[in-house]
């Protein structure tokens, strides 16, 4: 009896782990271009910001693809171009990197929104009492952001646990190494155990709402003070 | 010393000014919209853009022919903004000690002292208060403590008192000007408030469409004809410095020169105090020979110097007589109709009595006395 708990508990332990790397990935370069969206002007921003927010309405598979014929050799990040090899194809890094890669919109939009909220004045104040640039962003404007900053985390977090397209195709479907709650699912439903993929089902649910619930929470308690 | 020379490219209009002064207490008047605040900002290098030299004691933030623009960090302004702008994440000690950093770098140059500071804004029971729940009042004291702990260099208020209604406003100018004489930073005061910069400034320069309009001791610029107009739109208020020669139980006597005094509302006053009075141009009577049996208690002699008619263009029947006081270095404005002028048959260097009540006089601000 031991053995379907087993079975339920590799691709979860799987999820989390992706859907937590892909969110420590996806997270600097979310904010940084959430920070830039909301309060820099510069030449081509509209293009950067359609091109970040790509991936939101592109199929995943597509993405997936692009990202396969990049790591591929001969690709612009396979090894013969790097000199090494990055070893992201058929792994577990490689669905982080995908999961990430289709957060990105996500979290660069709940960024730059929690930034908006943020009177881009407190930081010019910061800076006349004597902080530098940096040191007046960490100051000011990084802990009143902060609750949107956090829910924008959980949002990725939440997006990566969800992600199948992009990670089927870079990462593959290898049962104890790249296979994740989505796509155990895929492989219960398609060899008709209908009850195992049940049973993720409900698993997967129970955390996207956790997610969902817990990033509400934080922008509403933003709002509300 | 502090020398600014400037331009700013402004979307209406170009901001041109150039201002040396050694006087410590400067006042910059002129209507919203004049460029007040984007001298500040300019001053402060929150605005890109501007040519020219900016120079505060020695130290040089902006010499464009020399392509330097300090950024705002080294600059060393106190800068309270019409906003305001606390921090709302931290409590009130933890946006006083915002610019700390700085200070304890520049400790030695400003011997500025936290209890010192706590004590003159009276901020010591606020400091574990919420920014939220503080008062407009409370806010702006807590701004002003922020930029004095900072360290500054250059104190640059702008419009301090703009967002407070009128009895507040009476209550935080007496922290502006103890602020000014306890501290001794060189302080730009902006305001749309004649009377206020004339309190606290002992230079003032007025700014209309980006352009400088007068520049001088207070007294001289609201009097002259090109300010006096900007100035008149909330109607003219003299004022008058002095020292408290005498209390009894409602009044106060202040002298402003030996041989002419006023008696004025006393509460809140004490021996010796260095006050200053506003007193309004309509509040004052004129008349051609002293006066006896009148309640009023003020009556001073003086000798008209000039006589007005600031809106005669646009068929105004104001005219606006000016009277030296005393021995001539007191000014008074006083407003009267045509009429009254051709009744009375006034001309320059005619001796004059001016006429107003106790109540007629406004205390504006009051310091201690340094020789105390």
């Amino acid at each position: 009896m031991s053995a379907p708990h087993l079975d339920v508990l590799i691709p979860l332990l799987l999820s989390l782990k992706v859907a937590f790397c892909a969110t420590c990935l996806v997270l600097p370069p979310g904010v940084l271009l959430g920070y830039l969206l909301a309060r820099r002007d510069f030449p081509g921003k509209s293009i950067v910001e359609t091109l970040a927010y790509l991936p939101l309405v592109l199929p995943p598979t597509a993405v997936g693809y692009l990202l396969l014929r990049a790591l591929a050799r001969g690709g612009p990040l396979g090894p013969s171009s790097l000199g090494f090899d990055l070893d992201l194809l058929l792994t577990w890094k490689g669905a982080a990197v995908a999961s990430s890669i289709m957060a990105l919109p996500l979290v660069a939009r709940t960024a730059r929104g929690a930034f908006e909220q943020v009177d881009p004045r407190l930081e010019a104040m910061a800076r006349t009492l004597g902080s530098r640039r940096l040191r007046a962003f960490c100051e000011v404007t990084l802990p009143l952001a902060r609750k949107g900053l956090a829910a924008a985390a959980v949002l990725g977090f939440g997006r990566a646990l969800g992600e199948f397209g992009a990670t089927v195709i870079v990462a593959g479907n290898i049962p104890g190494r790249t296979q994740t709650l989505a796509l155990a699912i895929f492989n219960d439903i398609q060899t008709g155990r209908e009850d195992e993929a049940l049973l993720l089902v409900g698993l997967t649910a129970g955390l996207a709402f956790a997610a969902v619930w817990a990033s509400e929470l934080l922008l509403r308690r933003k709002t509300a003070k | 010393m502090i020398r600014i020379d400037v331009k700013v490219p402004q979307q209406d209009f170009r901001l041109s000014v150039s201002w040396k002064t050694g006087e410590r207490t400067l006042g910059v008047f002129g209507h919203s919209g004049a460029g007040k605040s984007t001298l500040l900002e300019t001053l402060a290098g929150l605005r890109r853009g501007a040519s020219g030299v900016i120079e505060v004691d020695g130290q040089v933030w902006l010499d464009s022919s020399r392509g330097l623009d300090l950024p705002p960090e080294k600059r060393g302004v106190g800068y309270v903004p019409q906003e305001m702008l606390l921090y709302p994440h931290r409590d009130v000690m933890g946006n006083l000690r915002a610019g700390s950093r700085r200070a304890a770098l520049r400790a030695a140059a400003t011997r500025i002292d936290e209890r010192r500071v706590l004590e003159v804004l009276e901020l010591g029971p606020l400091t574990r208060r919420d920014i939220a729940s503080l008062s407009g009042g409370e806010k702006q004291r807590v701004a002003l403590g922020r930029a004095l702990l900072s360290g500054p260099q250059l104190l640059l208020l702008d419009e301090p008192l703009a967002s407070l209604d009128l009895p507040l406003r009476r209550r935080i100018l007496p922290y502006l000007v103890r602020v000014s004489d306890e501290f001794g930073i060189p302080t730009i005061y902006v305001s749309h408030d004649a009377t206020e910069v004339r309190v606290l400034s002992s230079e003032v320069l007025v700014l209309s469409a980006g352009s400088v309009v007068a520049i001088g001791p207070p007294d001289d610029v609201f009097t002259a004809d090109t300010v006096l107009p900007m100035a008149r739109a909330e109607g003219f208020e003299n004022v008058l410095r002095g020292r408290v020669v005498e209390i009894d139980d409602a009044t106060a006597l202040v002298e402003i020169e030996p041989g002419l005094s006023l008696r004025v509302a006393g509460h809140g006053l004490e021996l010796a105090h260095e006050v200053a009075v506003g007193l309004r141009a309509e509040d004052l009577l004129l008349s051609v020979a002293r006066p006896t049996g009148l309640s009023a208690q003020n009556i001073l002699a003086g000798t008209i110097d000039e006589i007005r008619h600031p809106d005669q263009a646009v068929g105004g029947g104001e005219v606006l007589v000016m009277v030296a006081l005393g021995r001539g270095h007191a000014r008074a404005v006083v407003s009267i109709t045509r009429q009254a002028l051709g009744q009375l048959e006034l001309a320059p260097s005619r001796p004059v009595h001016i006429i107003f009540k106790t109540q007629a006089c406004r205390v504006l601000a009051t310091r201690r006395s340094r020789r105390v």
